[in-house]
């Protein structure tokens, strides 16, 4: 891959996000333009805006690599990512717009009146934003790595100065500008290579990919594994080996390893020939490779429960994500609300078309990526594979450009909404100096846990974000949009109960602690018993202590129900007394 | 540039603080507690029923559609054997099938949300 | 090995479940105030005393109404030790708390009527026909505010009793207390929104002539301009004198400020320019109703003061996490540092002074102290004004014009 081409369309993309970001604003000289000015924004542009910030890096390199590695039932993912939308938009978008609310933990306290509920909903706040931070500094560091040769580490600091320097040196005036582009950005950078890949492909013969068998490698391939990895092996292989197998040194000559599980130790090179089966990566409990963990399990029945776990913590999750919540407040309204979640479904299901494409020529043209654990380059490697030459090498800086806008957007949402709470509820003072310094303390975490953290699996710290705020901010917004009776004892300990069991459950088995079988499975996909347990903890609380129902209940109700042009009326006289 | 061309130097002015007379964060102008007369409570519960209906009957399409569709791949297996959806099945309805699916359930919510509010306006200012 | 593991998830799982609730629990007490109690009996009984009325004095501070009779109702049957209690106004029974609901409740409204004309407490015989019923005699005490009897508490007992006579009044009095702190909050708060009102109003009659003038001078010589010009007058004004609301959208204050550039442009031509840089996600952010217009308006006379001079105002609108951060700025004359500070703390009275200081009050009481105006400025170096407004703030709800 041209080094020079990718290095360039990085930069040009960092160049222009910060410059939309401080320049991006609505200027008028006239007072005939102002009236241009200052109109709300529209849904068309706000609807591009969240769109572009939801799409992070997992939706742009990591559903291509999930598929490339586990086949079509990776698909779960980006369905489960737009249908978040769906569910937010009939349960929670005109509702959440209409509370007057920023953060989850102003809706909280605008609900339930209640300060101690809104520090308890700020801290899942700044949780589930670090957590959603941390796998796209990480898959920056990827990004770079692959594209540079630079170290793992520098992607994500490179990202991690971007974003912090815009938005704390006050470059960040107008994110909405920014949001939009980088989504119309990530959009070409995946439909164009895609439809010259897809041209190659024809041109190929249309080869199929197969997914309930071993990939086949198409040519002598020589593949470097820069991680140990176990490999099983159902029938011998032919391999020329250079590095060390199962403890033995091998120098490069053509060695036969028999059925069951080997050892590879980092650095070797294994070269197949060409029509070779690629051997399967044995499946550990902990295992690093994907940005979400794989549905496969074993059994079917494993299966059945994991794809259920996904669908409650995708579909649910959503309107819990930090970034997202923030970005309805740019509606001027309740009803613009609705029309804007409805043209972003439609965007993000356009996006998603696209990914399962790679994901599919990938299994043809990349199959090795499964071994040594980069499928999430999938996307970056293709047209060097299939198209080559100087088009290839564009088309490589055109997805490298649209993986760094999914980087740069999706963590500067976060960081944004992540410090806005920070400076709000935790940093004793404020004032514009404590919001940079908020900034830097939202994006230093992260970035020093994925430092820190290089080795332990954190990949799927995303699938871990959408479990926790499933079981902790669905409830909480369900409930208090649609139940009269909730108080603020009941949220606090929904919140706890429902968010914390999730966190430890998911923490758990990342560390290794769950035992093997159905506890595993369980603990691994959380949501399908959290998020019943957060609502039912919820509910139980909330009508053990109806003593503590807000006082304002039935009026914030009424707010975060009727038409604006109606609450706006006077209200009625003769209410109080 | 001579130093005569600068414009002379601003100074920072703030106001006097208030003291501790009103805490920040709570100095509500127009308090939460106004409340609607009762008829207009009544109204309000209404509204929201026919609201959560609509969001019901969204969610009700989304499960019935992609909600079982795990099972659907499942199933097939579990009872008649070895037999199992072809793959271009699962690929056309999971890589495609679904976003048009969810996006038209989602388009008939919003226009049936923003019909129950239009009703809900009729009424009010019908009364 | 997994069965150990197994059991140590299944004890951190049970360890959280229970601190949640926990959690629940505790939040739940925290406003109730109970707490361990060593001490004497006596001790004890005025703690409880005190605490029961504690627990009664909260809704009766928000007026008499059926929600806060029937929350003050337990409290205070239990402060009276009777069997049961009644609470009502000068029409109904607005709580009963305690036993013979069924029976006695319609009957109440007959028997307070003396008590509600004569305000003194009185004991008469429930005249029950249930034998077995243990209400049988009836204390009213009449519960006053500044205005007179509002209602009467009813005490019921078993039989004639100085002593509940004697409890019930003291109760009844306790109440009248709690009400008229109550009316006193009312109008304290009716006060300060008095206050708002009148701040806001403060539209200049200078800039009424002079846009009536400016208008005016293009009636015959560009009367499509003038028609213009009137209907942007017809708005400002519609917008300034508004009655219901005192928070705007952004977007709206906006508008007002473009309404009246237009008319400050009539008069100025094209001394005046003007600058606008809006983020637009910031446009939702509610915001007390005419705080920024005044702004300009001060940014625009300071430009203007300097007769043969081209003026330059910028106003920005950009997004700053959970604040939005305007800033107006002019190159006019500017003003003297220490005459500035003194017209905030209103100490000096001056002619462009008066809306900063107003909207320097307004801000600070809505916003809190660290919200109020940040003003650089010195003489002949132009000023700019920078607002800090917070995207959410509890009851802080813009209310769009219009209607």
């Amino acid at each position: 891959m041209n080094q020079t081409y990718a290095v360039a369309a990085v930069a040009c993309v960092v160049l222009a996000t910060v410059l939309i970001g401080a320049l991006g604003l609505r200027i008028s000289r006239t007072t005939s333009d102002f009236y241009v000015a200052s109109r709300t924004v529209n849904p068309g542009l706000n609807a591009a805006a969240i769109s572009g910030e939801y799409l992070s890096a997992a939706s742009f390199l990591g559903i291509a690599g999930l598929v490339l590695l586990q086949g079509p039932d990776m698909l779960w993912y980006p369905v489960g990512y737009t249908a978040g939308y769906l569910v937010l938009l009939v349960l929670v978008a005109a509702p959440l717009r209409r509370s007057g609310a920023y953060t989850l933990s102003d809706f909280a306290e605008a609900r339930l009146e209640s300060p101690a509920v809104r520090r308890l909903a700020s801290l899942f706040v700044v949780g589930v934003g670090w957590l959603y931070l941390l796998p796209q500094l990480q898959g920056a560091g990827l990004t770079l790595e692959i594209l540079t040769g630079a170290p793992d580490w520098f992607g994500g600091v490179l990202v991690a100065v971007v974003v912090t320097g815009a938005v704390a040196a006050g470059g960040m005036r107008s994110i909405t500008f920014v949001q939009a582009f980088q989504y119309w950005l990530k959009l070409t950078a995946l439909l164009v290579p895609a439809l010259f890949l897809l041209a190659a492909w024809a041109g190929d013969d249309a080869p199929r990919a197969r997914f309930d068998a071993p990939a086949v490698l198409r040519q002598h391939t020589e593949v470097r594994v820069d991680d140990t990895v176990r490999i099983d092996l159902d029938a011998p292989l032919s391999v020329a080996v250079a590095g060390t197998v199962d403890g033995i040194r091998h120098e490069g000559r053509q060695t036969t390893l028999e059925e069951g599980t080997h050892r590879v130790e980092s650095g070797t090179t294994l070269t197949f020939p060409p029509g070779a089966d690629i051997p399967e990566r044995a499946s550990t409990g902990a295992d690093p490779a994907g940005w979400s963990q794989p549905l496969a399990g074993g059994g079917d029945g494993y299966q059945l429960y994991a794809t259920y776990g996904l669908i409650l913590a995708t579909f649910l999750g959503t309107m819990g994500l930090p970034h997202v919540a923030v970005r309805f407040y740019t509606s001027p309204n309740g009803r613009a609300a609705r029309r804007t979640t409805l043209v972003v479904l439609g965007l993000i299901g356009a996006f998603y078309l696209l990914p399962p494409v790679y994901g599919a020529l990938g299994r043809i043209y990349a199959p090795e990526l499964a071994l040594t654990g980069d499928a999430d380059a999938a996307v970056l490697v293709l047209p060097e594979r299939m198209v080559g030459g100087l088009t290839g090498d564009l088309l490589g800086a055109l997805l490298a450009g649209g993986a760094f806008a999914a980087f740069l957007s999706t963590a500067s949402g976060l960081t944004i909404s992540v410090a806005g709470v920070l400076t709000q509820d935790v940093l004793p003072s404020r004032g514009v100096r404590h919001f940079r310094l908020a900034t830097v303390l939202a994006m230093a975490v992260p970035l020093a846990v994925s430092l820190v953290a290089a080795d332990v699996p954190v990949a799927d710290a995303v699938g871990l974000a959408f479990a926790v705020s499933a079981s902790s901010f669905c409830p909480l917004l369900v409930l208090g949009i649609w139940w009269r009776r909730l108080t603020p004892p009941g949220a606090a300990a929904g919140l706890v109960t429902g968010g914390g069991t999730a966190l430890t459950a998911v923490m758990a088995t990342r560390a290794g602690l769950a035992p093997e079988g159905w506890p595993h499975t369980l603990m691994a996909w959380p949501a399908v018993w959290s998020v019943p347990l957060g609502f039912l903890t919820m509910i139980l609380v909330s009508l053990v202590t109806p003593r503590h129902t807000p006082p304002g209940a039935a009026a914030i109700l009424t707010r975060l129900h009727l038409p604006e042009d109606l609450a706006a009326r006077p209200p009625c006289e003769g209410a109080r007394r | 540039m001579t130093s005569a061309a600068q414009p002379p130097r601003r100074e920072v002015v703030t106001g006097v603080p208030r003291g501790t007379r009103r805490r920040p964060g709570h100095a509500p102008a127009r308090p939460e507690t106004d409340e609607q007369t009762p008829a207009g409570a009544v109204h309000v519960r209404s509204l929201m029923r026919s609201q959560l209906r609509a969001a019901l009957y969204a969610l009700g399409t989304l499960v019935l559609l992609v909600g079982t569709l795990p099972l659907l791949f499942v199933l097939p297996a579990a009872v008649l054997g070895s037999f199992s959806p072809s793959a271009p099945f699962v690929w056309a309805v999971l890589g495609a099938g679904v976003y048009p699916l969810m996006w038209l359930t989602a388009r008939r919510y919003v226009r049936r949300a923003e019909r129950n509010e239009e009703d809900f306006t009729g009424l009010v200012e019908g009364r | 090995m997994t069965g150990t593991a197994l059991a140590a998830l299944g004890a951190a799982a049970a360890a959280l479940l229970a601190a949640g609730f926990a959690l629940g629990r505790v939040t739940a007490r925290r406003a109730a105030g109970s707490g361990p109690d060593p001490g004497t009996p006596v001790e004890r009984a005025t703690f409880h005393t005190l605490h029961t009325a504690s627990l009664a004095a909260p809704p009766l501070r928000a007026g008499l109404t059926e929600d806060t009779a029937r929350k003050a109702a337990r409290p205070l049957r239990s402060l009276l030790g009777t069997r049961a209690l009644c609470l009502t106004d000068r029409v109904t029974v607005l709580a009963w708390d305690g036993i013979g609901a069924d029976h006695h409740r319609e009957r109440v409204m007959h028997r307070v009527g003396d008590v509600l004309e004569s305000g003194r407490s009185q004991s008469v015989r429930t005249g029950c026909d249930d034998p077995e019923c243990p209400l049988r005699w009836a204390v009213i005490a009449p519960l006053t505010g500044e205005e007179g009897v509002l209602g009467t508490l009813v005490a019921y007992g078993p039989g004639e009793s100085a002593v509940l006579v004697r409890a019930a009044t003291e109760v009844a009095r306790w109440v009248s207390v709690q009400l008229e702190l109550a009316e006193l909050d009312c109008s304290r708060t009716r006060l300060i929104e008095a206050e708002i009102r009148a701040l806001r109003a403060q539209i200049s009659p200078h800039f009424i002539f002079n846009s009536l003038a400016a208008i005016a001078s293009f009636v015959r010589t560009d009367p499509e301009r003038a028609r213009e010009l009137l209907l942007e007058f017809a708005d400002f004004t519609r917008y300034s004198f508004r009655r219901h609301g005192d928070f705007t959208h952004l977007a709206d204050e906006l508008r007002c400020i473009e309404q009246y550039l237009a008319l400050a442009g009539a008069r100025f031509g094209d001394r005046l320019k003007v600058t606008l840089q809006i983020a637009p996600e910031v446009l939702p952010v509610a915001l007390p109703f005419l705080c920024l217009q005044p702004l300009v308006e001060n940014a625009v006379k300071h430009g203007m003061e300097d007769a043969g001079r081209v003026c330059r105002v910028s106003i920005s609108a950009r997004d700053a996490g959970s604040e939005a951060v305007v800033t107006i700025e002019d190159d006019g004359v500017g003003m003297d540092p220490a005459e500035l500070r003194r017209i905030l703390a209103r100490e000096a009275d001056h002619s462009s002074g008066i809306g900063l200081s107003n909207v320097d009050e307004r801000l600070r009481q809505v916003y809190g102290d660290d919200h109020g105006l940040v003003i650089e400025t010195g003489v002949g170096a132009g000023m700019k004004i920078t607002v800090r407004i917070p995207k959410y703030r509890a009851g802080v709800h813009s209310q769009p014009g219009g209607s």
